[in-house]
């Protein structure tokens, strides 16, 4: 039987797939009919899994630089070399740091971590494309104990009333995507609340075209009309709840004028989407929650917004964040991440980091470290070596930070530009190669196991980590990945009833699962916090962007639809990369996207070049005519690599800060 | 007409693996799911199992597959092409008959028209076909809607049929029946013919109590698809619903598009890969100078249900293009399976 069961590896959804394997090569792949999530569907980028996995530019050797030039290294000397160099650092709480990948196994994953830490001696150590789903674990976390996602995938179409958030999840995670429109089809009612006019927004009930960047405003709104019209869940604010009324406080400041001069939405809709929340017995949300993922405080409304609804800790209900990346959810529950240990415990619980030190053997530093990308940012931080692990070519932006370090490691399976700023480079194996476990969006850890060889001599990433380990003296004895999970279950409460004799048949088990939970748990239950559930504190500021007469357009920034994380991994698929890559090519540098009306306003017509000015620069854009955006809004995708301007770099503080939702008030002149 | 025993039914495809590397729809254990594949053992085929999820149309045209490859020589300035396709020759043991159907569209699409298809012709020139006539529908048929089952008329070597304790062997081809001589069975006679036609009319008439996931009553809405009276905002609604996966295309047995890919390799030589390609990517229609004459979705969605059910494609195919397998339904995430456009193309007639 050459058809082996697996889990997709591109987005956080986690799909079942099937893969062909022929003759030690991945040759097909179809749809897994019996995974709870996908039940036998696949997207654009899914059903090309094998593209990826034929592709032939591989790094076969470990190299190592000298006098400037990458020479062919046997695996043991360059692992001697990594664990010799990184030892010799003194300071390594501020001149080592590791990024970690989102796309790599948990055991992979936690190995890394436990490296940097109890033999490398640095809390530096940070996921790539990370904020946006960090916000929405700490908002999550501090509210309900459980940082992750609160329903679950599989109660998609229980939830009577479901509300979408921003970007268009029929193409960043199309299966999720298509069980609203499923649920939609079965009677739920859905809303989607985005300024553009996305495939999405066309499937929903309703959708509820706001001015950019007033998503926060929106979300106040609502939970402000909920109040007063005494339509929150009281009985189960006052039961399980605190913190309600600093929150209903905050809203005071809200006016309706505010409100449909910012949103742009009738007062009547904003009590529809009040009045409807609270009428339904099951309600769900869904967000983006990835690189560019809301902001802490919009997230903390949504949450809110939902407690005070009464929406959460029952079948059918649920706040969703939703992951772009197959194992970002599982870097989180790592303790990738400066100040976090394994299961989102901070590194301060003493007791916790007590935990791990006693089992490594080895202590680590009790400060939080450095993000990866902020210490490269700080000239003075002091950073001297880097250890990178995986494809993600957005590292390379900071390319003349990374040309100043010292000492620069990658590991990964497929050649990438970053390899070339790297002193060692070695070669790890694809994740068909070995087994490993992701856990996606919802909290489902899903086994992954060896279909293929690796090629002659490439090894997993957690035999690399453990052989760094070892040259460095410690002393690690994993003999598989199985053995590994069972230390990150005796040392992570959510995992603790994980293990891979666990994992049989298809769909993978959801945390936290122990031993109150042997069979995983599908969705929060209030009686699953620890204390009562905390509305999130918010700032209570609704200060936004606003259109003024010199720049009179508010540009959106954000994900493309035709774009899935800057195409790293679609260009090595045929399929996939031609449909990716047609915008680019009819728009090689970038766009603009406004409404046909404004265009006929400027007397312009697709493609053709218009300057783009704010008050921090200017650029020049070809324009793209779309029915998706509104009159005096526009759009222009970002950290596409291809398609990054310095313009936006320009903004780039303001981006950052803003996330999903950040905008720019412009002007745009005809050229 | 010939008989072979229950039981021993597989020593057909035992006898077939002598010459031949022998298909069959086995139950992957792991997912419970059917594949149709070369089994470790011919013991693990299981005619019993429900119609694959995957077609078997990757045996005659793989998902991707090496068409040729090449290499340059620059000292030498020499070119050198060297195709060396050699598909080892195949039988197709319990097929399903709207499977058959399929395999006879791609015939059509490679073999059957003015150009032939030379990698695809090498595969099919050596499959041995036997089919395996549906004794009952499953869920998601809808065969009888598109003349195509449950029991296959031709293009088999073999057709067997279920009559309880043993199964009623028809030859279709001199090699078929030569097997049959060859294997010793026995012969059936007029009345065996009779149980197999009770056997066909119970089947069809379980469609309505089993069948129920999918009708597609068809012949109406060839006829609107044929003349182009259906209105765009049908199209439009049917194209706002499409997630632009080519899951449809995938699984269906008669879709025949491909794309071509050259790869190089690490030694400087390049792969001709042909791979599996799908009407609903707006790159497929996309022409040099970025014209594309469909560009919006709903004109994509609307050619592929063009090519299954117009009357001008089944000229081509000598049938309807779609064979009633049910299997687009399963697979699309926007809920637009051949069976549900054809009821909004319904619902739209019958609205008038």
């Amino acid at each position: 039987m050459n058809y082996k069961a697996g889990v997709c590896n591109f987005c956080g959804t986690g799909c079942g797939h099937i893969l062909n394997v022929e003759g030690g090569a991945v040759n097909g792949v179809f749809a897994l009919q019996g995974h709870p999530v996908s039940k036998g569907r696949l997207c654009v980028r899914g059903w090309h899994m094998h593209e990826l996995l034929r592709d032939s530019q591989r790094i076969d050797s470990p190299m190592i630089k000298k006098n400037g030039r990458f020479e062919k290294a046997g695996y043991d000397e360059a692992i001697s070399l990594v664990a010799k160099k990184l030892g010799e650092y003194k300071n390594p709480s501020s001149e080592i740091a590791f990024l970690a990948s989102p796309r790599s196994s948990n055991e992979d994953g936690y190995l890394l971590m436990k490296l940097a830490r109890s033999v490398f001696k640095t809390n530096n150590i940070s996921l790539d494309s990370e904020s946006g789903h960090r916000n929405s674990l700490n908002v999550l976390h501090r509210g309900t104990g459980m940082a992750g996602m609160l329903g679950s995938l599989e109660d998609i179409k229980k939830a009577e009333y479901i509300l979408v958030i921003g970007t268009d999840l029929t193409r960043q995670n199309p299966i999720i995507g298509s069980e609203i429109h499923m649920a939609a089809r079965a009677g739920s009612k859905v809303v989607t609340v985005g300024s553009k006019l996305t495939q999405i927004a066309k499937l929903s009930d309703v959708h509820l075209q706001l001015k950019p960047g007033s998503k926060k405003v929106f979300l106040a709104a609502v939970a402000k009309s909920l109040i007063e019209e005494n339509l929150h869940d009281a009985e189960f604010i006052q039961k399980h709840t605190e913190g309600f009324d600093g929150f209903a406080n905050s809203l005071g400041s809200l006016s309706h004028n505010d409100i449909s001069s910012i949103t742009g939405l009738g007062l009547e809709d904003i009590k529809t989407v009040a009045r409807d929340l609270a009428t339904a017995k099951t309600a769900m949300v869904f967000f983006t929650s990835g690189i560019s993922g809301l902001d802490e405080d919009t997230v903390s409304y949504i949450y809110n917004l939902f407690v005070i609804a009464g929406k959460i800790g029952k079948e059918g209900c649920g706040v969703n964040p939703v992951t772009g990346i197959c194992n970002l959810q599982g870097g989180y529950d790592m303790g990738l991440a400066p100040d976090l240990l394994t299961g989102f415990r901070p590194i301060s619980d003493k007791s916790a980091a007590k935990s791990f030190s006693d089992a490594w053997g080895a202590g680590f530093p009790d400060e939080p470290g450095r993000g990866v990308y902020e210490m490269l940012a700080d000239k003075s931080s002091g950073l001297k070596a880097l250890v990178v692990v995986d494809h993600d070519e957005s590292i390379v932006r900071q390319a003349e930070a990374i040309k100043k370090l010292d000492f620069v490691v990658y590991v990964g399976s497929f050649e990438n530009p970053f390899a070339e700023y790297a002193d060692v480079v070695i070669p790890s194996a694809a994740y068909v190669e070995y087994d490993g476990t992701y856990t996606s969006t919802d909290r489902r850890v899903q086994l992954s196991r060896k279909k293929t060889e690796p090629a002659e001599g490439v090894m997993p990433a957690w035999r690399i980590f453990t052989g760094i380990a070892e040259k460095a003296s410690a002393r690690w004895s994993y003999s598989s990945p199985a053995d590994v999970m069972a230390e990150i279950a005796k040392l992570t409460p959510s995992y603790s009833g994980i293990s891979y004799d666990r994992f049989s048949g298809v769909g993978g088990i959801q945390w936290p699962c122990d031993g109150r939970r042997p069979e995983g748990t599908r969705y929060f239950r209030v009686d699953d916090a620890a204390s009562k559930i905390k509305l999130a504190g918010v700032t209570g500021s609704f200060k936004t962007m606003r259109p003024s007469g010199e720049y009179p357009w508010l540009l959106m920034v954000g994900k493309a639809n035709h774009f899935w994380h800057q195409n790293n991994l679609m260009k090595r698929t045929f399929i996939p990369k031609r449909e990716y890559n047609a915008t680019l090519l009819l728009y090689p540098k970038g766009y603009v996207e406004i409404s046909g009306d404004d265009a006929k306003k400027l007397q312009v017509r697709d493609r053709w070049p218009v300057n783009i000015v704010s008050q921090y620069g200017s650029m020049k854009v070809a324009v793209r005519v779309s029915d998706e955006v509104r009159s005096e809004t526009a759009f222009v995708p970002y950290f596409i690599q291809d398609m990054i301007t310095e313009f936006l770099l320009a903004h780039n503080e303001l981006i950052i800060e803003q996330g999903e939702d950040a905008i720019i008030p412009i002007r745009i002149e005809k050229v | 007409m010939f008989l072979i025993k229950k039981s021993e039914v597989l020593k057909l495809a035992e006898e077939l693996s002598k010459t031949y590397a022998v298909y069959g729809p086995v139950v992957e254990k792991e997912s419970n799911q059917t594949f149709f594949v070369r089994p470790d053992s011919i013991g693990d085929i299981d005619l019993d199992a429900p119609i694959p999820s995957q077609p078997p149309k990757h045996t005659v045209f793989p998902q991707i597959e090496r068409i040729f490859h090449y290499s340059y020589d620059k000292g030498a300035k020499r070119a050198e092409i060297i195709a060396d396709f050699k598909p080892e020759p195949k039988a197709l043991f319990g097929l399903r008959s709207c499977d058959l159907n399929g395999v006879q569209c791609l015939d059509r699409f490679f073999i059957g028209q003015e150009f032939t298809d030379d990698v695809y012709l090498e595969h099919r020139k050596k499959t041995f076909i036997v089919t395996n006539t549906c004794v009952k529908p499953f869920k998601q048929c809808f065969c009888v809607c598109t003349d195509s089952g449950p029991s296959a008329r031709e293009g088999y070597d073999l057709n067997m049929t279920d009559l309880g304790d043993e199964y009623l062997v028809e030859a279709g081809s001199d090699r078929g029946k030569a097997l049959a001589e060859k294997m010793g069975l026995k012969k059936a006679g007029s009345g065996h013919l009779e149980a197999k036609k009770a056997v066909v009319d119970g089947s069809i008439s379980r469609f309505e109590s089993i069948a129920t996931d999918n009708k597609a009553w068809i012949s109406r809405v060839m006829n609107r698809i044929t003349t182009g009276f259906i209105k765009g905002e049908i199209w439009e609604y049917i194209g706002n619903q499409c997630f632009e996966c080519g899951a449809c295309t995938f699984v269906c047995p008669s879709c025949s598009c491909f794309n071509i890919e050259d790869v190089n390799r690490k030694d400087s030589s390049t792969d001709r890969l042909r791979s599996w390609d799908s009407c609903s990517f707006e790159g497929y229609t996309r022409m040099a100078g970025d014209h594309n004459p469909r560009k919006p979705v709903e004109d994509r969605r609307n050619k592929r249900f063009f090519c299954k059910l117009s009357y001008s494609q089944s000229k081509k195919y000598l049938r309807p293009g779609c064979v009633g397998c049910g299997r687009c339904q399963w697979v699309c995430p926007g809920d637009i399976g051949l069976p549900n456009v054809v009821t909004y193309i319904r619902r739209e007639i019958t609205s008038r």
